[in-house]
This record gives C-alpha cells, sequence and structure tokens, in this order.
C-alpha cells in the first residue's frame, strides 16, 4: 500500500506531505522522502547515468530497500512527487499512471488563484483528491 | 560427469597458467631452460575473444613443461578432453643439428613424427651452439637450418626459429613471443570452440528431465577458465555471468524440490568473495548445487575476476544487489534457517565486501562520477550492515541504546521481524539473566526532552516484538495476550505498542508483582507466555547458536559493544555518503552519531553534528523534522554553556511553523530567550530573527514627503512570540530604492515597545529624508543582550515560515520623497498701479501647491516708502485660480461666489510682529491677504508740458513688500518672495496754452491722463495759481456744470481754466508762489483685485454718510509769456526759385528794436550794438562770413538792421536753416518770426550736362 506521497518543490522544500499509515509515525516518512531527495538530485546532475530515463517526468525507482520503495516523478517546473509504498510487486505503468494523477490534482491545486506558488499546499480538495488517488492504487 | 566435479576441482586448482610443452629433442632443455623463463610473461599477446575480436593481454605468463613431465603423460583421453584447458596450447620442439647428413636421415624424420598430430600448435626452435668464431660450424649450422625451415616452414606459416646461443639475439625472443603468442591463439580458439559447441548442445536440453546442471557448470567453468587462464577475463566473467543466468533460470523451477542450503557452520558468515571457502562436491545436490552456497560462490568467482580487471566499484555494485536479493532468498528461507541467519548473514556480507571493495579502490583512477558511485554504494553497503545489526541488538534488547529518530524508525519500523518457525525459546536456566534484562529494562528510562517536549517516541518496532515472538511459539494461546503489555514505557514508547490494546489496568500494576500473582505462570515457562526480557533474552541464546563469527558475537555481548560497533557502521556510512552525492544521507546519519555523543557526553561534537542537520533541514524547508533535532542542539548548547547559540536555537525554534510545537512548549522557548538575554553575557548577541519577526508597510500608497519634512511612519511588525515580549529598542532601517549600497538610515522607535503576538503597528518618526524612494530595510532591536534584525518583509500577513531561505526583498516603496520642489507660491495679485498716499490694499496670493499650508506663519516686511496701516486687519479671502484667458472679470465674481460655499474662506487676520498666522481653511486652498498699506512719497507730482516734458520714472512708484513664509508641519520650510507693488497718482498732468487772447487772457488746458485702473469721478478741480498770474473772469474753476467729469482707466479728460498775467507784478517783489497747484477734487471706483481703488479708511468709514473726497494736488508750472519783446528777429524770405545743393544763396534776417532801451535801468553797456550769432549745422550747410559778431543797432525803438550770410546748403531734403540768435539778449525778450524751429527744402542739385551724352531715340 501507499504509505506517504509527497510534493518537492523546486528548492526541495515540501509542499505536500501527507502519510497514510495509521501509526504515528509520519515523520520517519518525512526522512524517506527528504532522503529520496539525494537520488533525484543524482540522477538529475548526472543524465548520463540515467539514460533516457530523464527524458520523461517517471523517474521510476529511488530506492531498491528490502522493505518499501520509493518512486518519483520530477516535473518540468524541478517539482517532485514522491510516493512510498509498501508493495514490493509494483508495476511501473501503474506507477506511471499514478503519478500521472497525481499530477493532474497537483496542478489543479496550483492553478487555484489563491495559491502562492512555492508556498505549501493547504488546499483541502488537493489533499481529498490525493487521498482519492492513493485509496485506488493499491498495487496488488 | 558429477563425478568429475572433485577432480575438475583439484585441476583447477593446481593450474593457473597457460601451458606450452617442450619437446626436448637434443636434450636442450636444460641450457636453455632459463633463458626461456627469463623472458616470461609474454609482454604483448593479440588473442582473440570469445566474439572473435582481436584482444591485446599483456604480461601473459606461459609455463613450460617438457613433455616428458608427468603432469603431461598418462592421462586418459576423456580426460583429457573434458578438462582440455590445462592441456599445452603451444609444443616447441627443441632441435639442434651441425651436420646436413644427420638433420636428413636422423633428425628429420624424428622431427616429422613429432609434428604429424594435427592437434598439436607446434613449432621448432632450432638451437644454434655454433659459435660466431668458427665458421665452418656456423656455416654448417647456417645450411641445416636453411634445410629445416624448407622442410618444416610454409609459405603460411612459419614455424622454425633460430636461437643463437652465442650470438645476439635480440630478434630471437620477439620471435619466440609471436609463434607462441600464434600457437596460443590457436590453440584456445580452437577449445572455445569445442566448448562452446559442447555447451550449446546441453543448453539445448535445459528443460529436459535429463539435465544434469553440473555436467553445464563444469563445462561452462572450463570456459571460463580458459579465458582466465588467457587473461581474457571479460569473456571469463561473462561466462560466469551467464552461468548465474542459467543457474538462476533452473533453480526455482516448478516440481524439482531443493535444499537450500545454510546449514552447514560457518554458514552465516557470508563467502560472497571466498570462492574455495566450501569445496564443490560439499554443496553438489542431485545433479545440481545448492542456492545457498553456489550463489554465493558465483559470485565469488565475479568479484575474483572483477578485481583482476580493477573495477572494485563493479563489485560493490553487483554486491549490493547481490546482498538484496540473497537477503530476499533468505527471507524465503527464513522458517527453516537458524534464528536471524538473515541479518547475520547480510551483515558479514556487507563488510566483506567493504572490506574487499575498499582496499581495492583508489581514488581518482577512475572517473569523478564512478568514484562518487562507489562511495555511495559503499555508505549503502554500510547502513544496511546497520539497520540490520541495529535490529540484532533490538533482539537482545539495547534497543533502549538505539536513538528513536526519524532515520532509525524509517529503517526498523519498515523492516519486518525474523520469522523463524518456532521463535527461541528460553533456556532453561537463564533465569538470572532474564532478571537483569528486566533490571535494565526498567531503569530505561526515556529520556525526555529539553524545554519539556513531550513528544511520542517513534517507532523502532514494525509490530509488537511481544505478540509477534510469542504467537510464534507453538504452545501459546494468545488468549492472555493482552496481559503482557505491562508499562514498560522505558522501552516500548513507539507506536509498536500504541497498536496494542494496552488495559488500564496493567498499567497501574507494577510488572513483577502481578507476574509473581499468577503463578501458574511462572511455574512453566514454555506455556505461558514470555515477557520481553524472556524474549530477549531467548533471543541473544539463539543468537549465539547462529553466529560463528568471534568479532560479531563479541559486538552483541555487552551495550558498550553494541554501540562501539554501531557507531563504526554509522560513520562509515556517513562518511562514504559524505564523499558521493547523497549529501542529505550522510548529514542525516551525522545526527545519529550525534546523538550518541550526546549520550556520551561529547556535547561538542554532538552540537557541530547537529549543527549540520539542522542546517540541512532548515536550509531546505522541513520543518517537521528540524523540529526533531532542534531542541537537541538546543540543549547541547545550553549545557556547553553557548549563550549565543543556544538562544540563537530558541528563536529557530519559536520560528518554526506553529503546529509543531504546543504552546506551553513555545512559551518555554521564549522564556528561554529572554532569560538568556537579560543574563549576564558578556558580549552582546547579534542574531538574526527574521523567520520570528517580520515586518511589512501598511497597505496603501506610500507615505509621500516633500523633501525636507519630518513625518511619522507606521509598520506593521508581525511577533511570532507566543506571548508579549518587551523590545529594549526597536529600530527600523529605511533603504533608498535608487541607491541599494549605502545603509539607509535608521529610525529609532521609542524606548521600550511590546510586542504582542501576531500583528502590532510601530510608529517611528521619520526625520527629514533625501528626496528619493525608499523602501524597508531592516528591522534591528534589542532584548537585553540581544540584537535581534530581521530581513524578512511579509506581504502584509504573517510570515510564511517555509520561506525563510530567501528573503523576499520589498519591491513597493513604504516612503516617497519628493525632490526639491516649490510647494508654495506668493505673488501679487495686482499688477496695475495702486494709489499713492492713500492706503489702499495690496493683495498677496498665497497658492499651496499640492502641500498643506495649515499653521503657516507669514512674515511681512514693508520695504522704504511702505506701511501697513495697523489700524486695520489683514483681509484673506480664498483666491479662485482662473485661466488666464478668463481675465480679471472672472476671477472678482467667482471671489463674489464663494460665500455661497459652506466652507469658511474669508476672515480678518490681525497681524502681530509682521507675522500673520494662516487659518485651517486656507491650508490647502488658494488665497488671498489683502494688506492695507500706504505708500508714502513726499513729492508733489508735477504736470508736464511741451516746456517741460514729464520725465517718467517708473521706479518712483515702486515699493517692495519682502514675505517670508514658514509652513510645514514643524515650520521646516520656508519660502521667501519679495513682492513689488506699483504707486501712483491718478493723473499725469499735461498742460498746455490753448489760446492766447488779446486781452492777455490765457486758456489753460490741463489735461488728466488716468494712470490707474479705476473709475476716476473729478469732483472739482480749481487752480492754486502762482505768482504772476491771476484768475480769469471766473473763481478759477471751471464751469460746475461738467462735474462730475468721469475719467476711464486710461482714458485723458481734459479741464480748461482761463488765467491772465498779472499786470502789477513788479520784478523786484517776491515771488511766493514758484509753481501753481493743480488741485483736482475726486473720487476713485475701483475694485482691489484689479487696481487702484478706493483708500481703506474711506472704506471702513462707510461710503455713503461721510464721504471723504480725495485731492489730487499737481504742481503745474506757469511761464509768464513774452509780453516786451525788446527785440524782434525776422527771418527774410528766400529767393522763390528754392534752395538748391551747392548754390549759393544769401540768408537774411531782420533784427528791430520794439522798444526804446534808453530808460531801462537794466541795460548797462552797450545799448548800441547788438551780439548775434548763426547757429547752422555744419554738416547741412556751409556758412560764409562773419558766425557772430556785434552789429550796431540803435537804442531808439523802431531801429532796424538787416543780417546777410552767405550759406551753400549742401545736403537735399527738408533741413533747419540756420539760425539767427542774440545771446546776449534774454530769450523773453525776443520774439522771433517764425517764432520756433522750422524747415526749409532744398532742392538737389542741377544736371550737370556736360557729364550726359545725348541718346537718340
Amino acid at each position: 500500500m501507499i504509505v506517504c506521497v509527497a510534493v518537492v518543490g523546486h528548492q526541495n522544500n515540501p509542499l505536500y506531505i501527507q502519510s497514510f499509515t495509521e501509526a504515528d509515525d509520519a515523520l520517519k516518512l518525512h526522512h524517506i522522502v527528504h532522503c529520496s531527495l539525494d537520488v533525484i538530485d543524482e540522477r538529475v546532475n548526472n543524465p548520463k547515468k540515467s539514460g533516457t530515463t530523464l527524458n520523461e517526468a517517471f523517474l521510476g525507482l529511488l530506492y531498491p530497500t528490502l522493505n518499501y520503495k520509493v518512486y518519483g516523478y520530477l516535473t518540468n517546473t524541478k517539482v517532485k512527487f514522491i510516493m512510498v509504498t509498501t508493495d514490493l510487486d509494483v508495476r511501473d505503468t501503474d506507477v506511471r499512471s499514478f503519478f500521472r494523477k497525481f499530477h493532474a490534482a497537483y496542478v489543479d491545486a496550483v492553478s487555484n488563484p489563491f495559491h502562492v506558488p512555492g508556498k505549501k499546499i493547504t488546499s483541502r480538495t488537493f489533499g481529498e483528491s490525493v487521498g482519492n488517488i492513493v485509496r485506488s492504487y493499491t498495487f496488488n | 560427469m558429477a563425478n568429475y566435479l572433485a577432480q575438475f576441482q583439484t585441476i583447477k586448482h593446481s593450474c593457473d597458467r597457460v601451458v606450452a610443452a617442450v619437446e626436448d629433442v637434443c636434450d636442450l632443455w636444460p641450457t636453455v631452460k632459463g633463458l626461456f623463463e627469463e623472458h616470461q610473461p609474454l609482454k604483448r599477446a593479440f588473442l582473440t575473444n570469445k566474439t572473435r575480436n582481436p584482444v591485446l593481454v599483456e604480461n601473459l605468463p606461459v609455463e613450460f613443461i617438457l613433455t616428458t613431465d608427468a603432469r603431461l603423460r598418462s592421462r586418459f583421453p576423456q580426460e583429457q578432453y573434458l578438462f582440455w584447458f590445462r592441456e599445452p596450447y603451444a609444443t616447441i620442439v627443441l632441435v639442434t643439428c651441425e651436420d646436413l647428413d644427420e638433420f636428413k636421415n636422423i633428425l628429420k624424420p624424428r622431427l616429422k613424427l613429432i609434428v604429424q598430430n594435427d592437434e598439436r600448435e607446434w613449432f621448432i626452435v632450432f638451437v644454434s651452439k655454433a659459435h660466431p668464431s668458427n665458421d665452418q660450424a656456423t656455416k654448417s649450422v647456417k645450411k641445416v637450418y636453411a634445410k629445416l625451415e624448407v622442410d618444416f616452414s610454409s609459405k603460411k606459416r612459419e614455424r622454425c626459429c633460430k636461437l643463437d646461443i652465442h650470438g645476439p639475439d635480440t630478434n630471437f625472443w620477439e620471435d619466440l613471443e609471436l609463434k607462441i603468442t600464434e600457437c596460443i591463439r590457436n590453440t584456445l580458439d580452437r577449445r572455445v570452440q569445442f566448448y562452446e559447441d559442447e555447451i550449446r548442445k546441453l543448453s539445448e536440453q535445459r528443460f529436459m528431465p535429463i539435465w544434469n546442471f553440473c555436467n553445464f557448470f563444469i563445462l561452462k567453468e572450463s570456459l571460463a577458465f580458459i579465458f582466465e587462464m588467457a587473461h581474457l577475463h571479460e569473456d571469463a566473467l561473462r561466462e560466469y555471468d551467464e552461468l548465474e543466468l542459467c543457474y538462476l533460470e533452473t533453480v526455482n523451477m516448478p516440481g524439482k524440490q531443493r535444499e537450500f542450503g545454510g546449514f552447514d557452520s560457518e554458514d552465516d558468515q557470508a563467502a560472497l568473495l571466498k570462492p574455495g571457502f566450501k569445496p564443490l562436491t560439499q554443496i553438489v545436490q542431485d545433479d545440481s548445487f545448492r542456492e545457498f552456497d553456489f550463489r554465493q560462490y558465483l559470485f565469488a568467482c565475479q568479484s575474483r575476476l572483477l578485481f583482476k580487471l580493477n573495477r572494485p566499484f563493479e563489485v560493490s555494485s553487483r554486491g549490493y544487489s547481490f546482498v538484496i536479493s540473497f537477503a530476499k532468498a533468505l527471507t524465503l528461507h527464513e522458517s527453516v534457517l537458524p534464528f536471524c541467519m538473515r541479518e547475520v548473514w547480510v551483515i558479514t556480507a556487507c563488510l566483506a565486501l567493504l572490506e574487499a571493495t575498499a582496499s581495492n579502490h583508489h581514488d581518482g583512477v577512475v572517473a569523478p562520477d564512478v568514484d562518487k558511485e562507489f562511495y555511495r554504494l559503499q555508505g549503502d553497503l554500510y547502513s544496511l550492515s546497520r539497520i540490520k545489526f541495529m535490529r540484532l541488538g533490538y533482539l537482545i534488547g539495547y534497543g533502549t541504546d538505539i536513538e528513536r529518530s526519524p532515520l532509525n524508525s524509517a529503517c526498523l519500523s519498515m523492516l519486518p521481524w525474523p520469522k523463524p518457525a518456532v521463535w527461541p525459546s528460553l533456556p532453561p536456566d537463564a533465569s538470572s539473566e532474564v532478571l537483569e534484562k528486566e533490571k535494565t529494562i526498567l531503569q530505561a528510562t526515556s529520556r525526555t526532552k529539553h524545554f519539556g517536549i513531550q513528544r511520542k517516541a517513534l517507532p523502532l518496532e514494525p509490530s509488537v516484538l511481544l505478540r509477534v515472538a510469542n504467537r510464534r511459539r507453538a504452545s501459546l494461546s494468545t488468549g492472555n495476550l493482552p496481559e503482557m503489555f505491562d508499562g514498560r514505557q522505558g522501552f516500548n514508547e513507539g507506536s509498536g505498542l500504541e497498536a496494542s490494546p494496552r488495559t488500564p489496568s496493567s498499567l497501574k500494576a507494577p510488572p513483577m508483582s502481578r507476574t509473581n500473582s499468577s503463578p501458574g505462570n511462572f511455574e512453566s515457562p514454555l506455556d505461558r507466555p514470555m515477557r520481553l526480557a524472556e524474549i530477549f533474552v531467548a533471543a541473544e541464546h539463539a543468537l549465539r547458536l547462529t553466529i560463528s563469527d568471534h568479532d560479531l558475537l563479541k559486538t552483541l555481548s555487552s551495550i558498550q559493544d553494541f554501540e562501539t560497533k554501531y557507531l563504526n557502521l554509522t560513520k562509515g556510512a556517513a562518511e562514504n555518503y559524505h564523499r558521493s552525492w547523497w549529501k542529505r544521507h550522510g548529514v542525516v546519519l551525522d545526527g545519529e552519531i550525534a546523538a550518541v555523543c550526546f549520550k556520551h557526553e561529547k556535547y561538542d561534537l554532538a552540537a557541530n553534528s547537529y549543527e549540520k542537520v539542522c542546517a540541512l533541514y532548515a536550509g531546505e524547508g522541513w520543518q517537521d523534522l528540524l523540529a526533531e533535532v532542534l531542541p537537541n542542539l538546543a540543549e547541547c548548547q545550553k549545557i556547553l554553556n553557548d549563550q549565543a547559540g543556544y538562544m540563537s536555537s530558541c528563536v529557530r525554534l519559536l520560528s518554526l511553523d506553529k503546529g509543531l510545537f504546543s504552546s506551553k512548549e513555545r512559551q518555554a522557548f521564549q522564556s528561554e530567550v529572554v532569560n538568556i538575554a537579560h543574563s549576564e553575557i558578556k558580549n552582546p548577541v547579534p542574531l538574526d530573527v527574521s523567520s520570528l519577526i517580520t515586518f511589512s508597510g501598511n497597505t496603501g500608497p506610500p507615505l509621500q514627503l516633500c523633501d525636507g519634512d519630518p513625518g511619522n511612519l507606521s509598520v506593521t511588525v508581525w511577533s511570532g512570540f507566543p506571548d508579549d515580549i518587551t523590545l529594549d529598542s526597536l529600530s527600523l532601517t529605511l533603504v533608498a530604492t535608487s541607491n541599494t549600497d549605502e545603509g539607509g538610515q535608521a529610525l529609532k522607535s521609542s524606548a521600550a515597545t511590546v510586542l504582542k503576538p501576531g500583528r502590532n503597528t510601530i510608529t517611528f518618526a521619520l526625520p527629514p529624508q533625501k528626496p528619493g524612494s525608499y523602501v524597508l530595510g531592516v528591522v534591528t532591536g534589542q532584548i537585553g543582550r540581544l540584537r535581534f534584525r530581521s530581513h524578512n518583509f511579509s506581504k502584509g500577513g504573517p510570515a510564511d515560515s517555509d520561506d525563510f531561505m530567501s528573503y523576499e526583498k520589498p519591491t513597493r516603496p513604504i516612503l516617497k520623497v519628493s525632490k526639491p520642489r516649490a510647494l508654495v507660491d506668493l505673488a501679487a495679485a495686482v499688477s496695475s498701479a495702486l494709489l499713492i498716499n492713500e492706503a489702499q490694499w495690496i493683495g498677496i496670493i498665497v497658492r499651496p501647491i499640492n502641500y498643506s499650508l495649515k499653521g503657516a506663519i507669514l512674515h511681512v516686511d514693508t520695504g522704504p516708502g511702505l506701511k501697513i496701516e495697523d489700524s486695520y486687519g489683514i483681509e484673506m479671502e480664498r483666491y479662485m485660480e482662473t485661466d488666464s484667458d478668463a481675465g480679471a472679470s472672472t476671477a472678482e465674481t467667482s471671489v463674489e461666489d464663494s460665500p455661497d460655499s459652506p466652507e469658511r474662506d474669508s476672515e480678518v487676520l490681525q497681524l502681530s510682529d509682521g507675522k500673520i498666522v494662516f487659518s485651517e481653511w486656507a491650508s490647502t486652498v488658494s488665497s488671498i491677504l489683502w494688506v492695507p498699506v500706504r505708500a508714502l512719497s513726499e513729492k508733489l507730482p508735477r504736470g508736464s508740458s511741451s516746456v517741460t516734458p514729464l520725465k517718467q520714472d517708473i521706479l518712483e512708484g515702486m515699493r517692495t513688500v519682502a514675505l517670508k513664509l514658514e509652513f510645514g508641519v514643524h515650520h521646516n520650510q520656508i519660502f521667501e518672495r519679495t513682492i513689488a507693488a506699483h504707486f501712483t497718482d491718478p493723473f499725469d498732468v499735461t498742460t498746455r496754452v490753448a489760446n492766447k487772447c488779446n486781452g492777455g487772457t490765457l486758456v489753460l488746458q490741463v489735461m488728466l491722463h488716468s494712470l490707474v485702473k479705476a473709475n476716476l469721478i473729478v469732483q472739482d478741480a480749481w487752480l492754486d495759481l502762482q505768482d504772476g498770474f491771476v484768475h480769469g473772469k471766473s473763481d478759477g474753476r471751471p464751469t460746475s456744470t461738467f462735474f462730475p467729469l468721469v475719467v476711464s482707466p486710461g482714458s485723458r479728460a481734459a479741464v480748461v481754466f482761463s488765467i491772465s498775467l498779472e499786470k502789477t507784478m513788479s520784478s523786484g517783489k517776491d515771488l511766493q508762489l514758484q509753481e501753481s497747484i493743480l488741485n483736482i477734487k475726486y473720487e476713485i471706483h475701483g475694485d482691489r483685485a484689479a487696481g487702484a481703488h478706493k483708500p481703506v479708511d474711506a472704506d471702513q468709514s462707510g461710503a455713503d454718510t461721510e464721504r471723504r473726497d480725495l485731492v489730487f494736488k499737481s504742481a503745474i508750472v506757469l511761464q509768464r509769456p513774452v509780453l516786451d519783446p525788446c527785440l524782434t528777429v525776422g527771418f527774410l524770405p528766400l529767393p522763390s526759385d528754392g534752395l538748391r545743393v551747392g548754390k549759393l544763396i544769401t540768408m537774411q534776417w531782420r533784427v528791430e528794436r520794439l522798444k526804446d532801451l534808453k530808460g531801462s535801468e537794466a541795460v548797462d553797456q552797450q545799448h548800441d550794438e547788438v551780439l548775434y550769432e548763426v547757429n547752422a549745422n555744419s554738416e547741412n550747410w556751409m556758412v560764409a562770413g562773419r558766425k557772430r559778431g556785434f552789429v550796431s543797432l540803435s537804442e531808439e525803438q523802431g531801429s532796424r538792421v538787416v543780417i546777410s550770410i552767405l550759406c551753400v546748403p549742401l545736403v537735399a531734403g527738408y533741413v533747419r536753416p540756420p539760425q539767427l540768435g542774440l545771446p546776449e539778449v534774454e530769450e523773453a525778450n525776443v520774439s522771433s518770426n517764425p517764432p520756433g524751429p522750422h524747415l526749409v527744402c532744398v532742392l538737389p542739385p542741377l544736371l550737370s550736362s556736360s557729364y550726359c551724352v545725348p541718346v537718340k531715340l
């Protein structure tokens, strides 16, 4: 299941971070998301290594750890979407479509004229729509 | 074939290099062996790799073995094929012969026999023993060698080479190397081809039941080994990779249930870098190998080759993935493996990989990004082993020692517990250990955070260990589980326990007494659920069985050793991450090191590391994480007595998102700040509080000030403090937008300011500023010894705490100081003249130019000749601006209209000390000040006539008024101007004698020219005549019916007086009046807005009741007419044909005596002579004759004389003729005819015909 989704701004500042665990352990997910920025930075700064993947927004699996997976997605405005899931068998296509929907929701949220770009997203509607997207993706 | 496995292993171990067989035909090998081995290894060998591409192999070692050697003898043919890799790759035939016959008869057949075996790659080395000095021998050796070449070399291939033992051998060794290489290459190709064919055959049967992986493995590894021997490591690696792929494909084939392995002793120590750890025969199982061992074996082979290829980086990267995937495989078999086998294996594998790769890695050999990637992998390996090590530590009860940081929580709480089939149970004699653990658990009190921050600790457990462990015990019913959760907050604070159903009763009951109260449980430890301490002890015992590595075991033996190892791993991970791209990982791990340092009271180290972590989180705005670390840093700083740092940390804590701390905590932060600020700090502490105190200008347009004006600037300051905070001082700098480098001027607010939480409005007194526009700069202030400054400009709202990484510069100007400009204008209202010597209103227009004149003071200082009429007030009216073409009349009406408007717009002001204070209403509108003044002039105006023309003196009536206006808020603005006013008499008087009557009566015409812009009404006029004149028939006044006579502005009027000469006047009498005085009584009807007007006093006293007429006096000079001319001078007519230039004429004057001079006393001498003088313009006239002289004229009346002068006119035109004057006679006594100057016409000269040529038409 998806335990955490996050939107990180182009200065690597968190814009939106939401965990979907029952336990009160959001901070560790903050940590995971924050550290995964290292991987995104590395990929963005070394386009040679990542090869063709930079041509698309989806960054793929960031962390090949034993127990959870971190996926990344980078928009043209260098806003990063990060998703942490505990599902170990995840198809890339599912993640891709998840991010595409997430991106769309984000675009809706920042198109709000009252939203200040670069500031945290506080829109409740955004939170709801992200929640819906997350719930609709239980990868297996 | 699997039977050959053991043999294969031995053979493989025994030979490690390419073998070249030496067929020593002539017993030469002992002689040349040394030389041959000296030239080892082959320096440059071009071999062909599997893809048939040439590869340069450097330093290829070759072993020379005699064919007679036991190693090459007595092998079965089948073995030969199977282990072909060990067979010689080249056969060197060593021969020598000095006799041709011997060669032909003995050697050649023997050689033919040797080389007939096609399968061998061979060549002949002919050794020449002939000494160069022995010509005979050399020659025959040459012949034999030539023959040898003919017999054995072909065009295709040279198979012979000659070694001259005594001669120079430069070419031979190269030749030999080439030939050996050629042989090796050919043999290699053939054998590779053979093995590939075999492998292909086997591969095709891969999915058949008869498939035997061992056979495949032997072939494949043989091939790999061939490549490895030939130093074609890349190819060898590829073979192993293929082998691995094939193995993974077949090992997990369904249907065949194989043993996994991992039950041997020391299996817990990863052998992934030790290919020879176990003999292959040990791990073989049926037709394949045990996965546990074989995969490690394959990886070991691969990594060996990779190290040979000098690619430790790849070992790391492959190693990491291998560890991960292998750990997954271990997870699958966890239930059968020893307890925590997986964890132990991962730790040892990571450590082994780290050790091996680190020793093989040399900085700078590879590209920098590969270097970085390598370090990243090292970091990954370290942190992986660190996680597993922590897990082991937790299981044996060292969890109290593990910091519940987000990192550790993320690592551990998402890592499932080990799942053995049965949880290890408590060994029988462990009750003392259990008690010991129990004690530790009870003693462990969770460290309360500084500031009394209450935070739920993060979990280190994926689920409640107690439950998991007990569930996995076969004999336990889970029904009484809840009773197990007693109040061990010290250890189980995490969310793991939170999820458990904790009953209130169990919380209250002390754990020991409660367990004692149920003795049934205690008696049979196998049946009752284990307590946490028991779980730990059981796990520890189980681990002792699992772990075979003493070092690792030791690290888990005590909490100190555990901590040391933990620190080592953490440091290793952090250091490596720091050298890679993954700085965040490194810094976060630094935080973990800091936690350990903190525990050991190495506060300075801890503070350093915490500082880094805080900087990382703060830099990117991860406030939640920052809120976790920052209190730790603050605590370190407090212990270290770093007051500045501590205060800064407190301020940073305060500036974090308000939701992150409770208000109580925030109040604690604030009180710390205030306490320290007011404590005895030596030096004031500067601190940036930009995220806590923000400020903004008020909304709306900026404050506009004129140059030099002070003002009050009000600024909104947002305080992020939870309580009111008293600032000792607060100041604000303004920065000019035009000039950014110059620090703005600081505005100080009044002494102590109390900032409420949230919005505060602070007003700063603004001294006069330079022109320009200003934005808010910095707010600085002081709280005790704390000097804070804030750069953060908020856009009219509370600080957005997430963007304190970039200060937004305020762009909207808060203050605009305009350039110096005219703020007010003072001007005279009326440009036309006023009446002199009368009290007149002088109008001063005060026109504020977009500037308030509130409370303005006008200083009025009149110049010489002008006096303010103090008795009258100064009138002030609203002045309506009119268009220039509308003229004065509209202004007049508008002034009259204005009383309708409700605003007050006129009043009477009093002048005191030459100052007038403006009223409120006049502060913004243009106004006009009417000041009553009187221009004083002693001088009597003089009339003018043709005889005494009026000399106009402009400055005569000019008076000045110096004005100084003080205005502005603090009367700081001063405007000075001197205005001029023109005063004049009402009339300009011109007189002339209009007619001279016979009776001596003169008609005197007095022309009055109005000089003012007002209607003058002449009521009366009379003349006070000077001596020698008397009034005519009347009383000296014109007929009264003509009055009143209205003289419009600018027009003329005339009054005629008849006067006559006083007959009785005697010349000897004193003259009483030198001049006549013209008196005119008049009224004036004018508007003060236009010019001259009724005098002020007339206005005041009421115009109708008592009219005080004005009297204008003007002096008129009357000259007595020449009544007794003694002499008359007559200009005699000129000739009728006129005057011509150049024509001589005679001018004649007749002088006649009109009076008898005999009786006159005044005449004294030369009465009979008259002095004459001819005055002529010498440019016009040439005069011949005496111009001046006496002519005799009898004293008798009627005597006459004619004076003739010859003249020649010189210019044509109307010119004045020469005049005859009589200098000795007074003018009054001479009557001239014509009386005044006159002109005569002078014609141009006649044409001179002599110069003309007649023109015939």
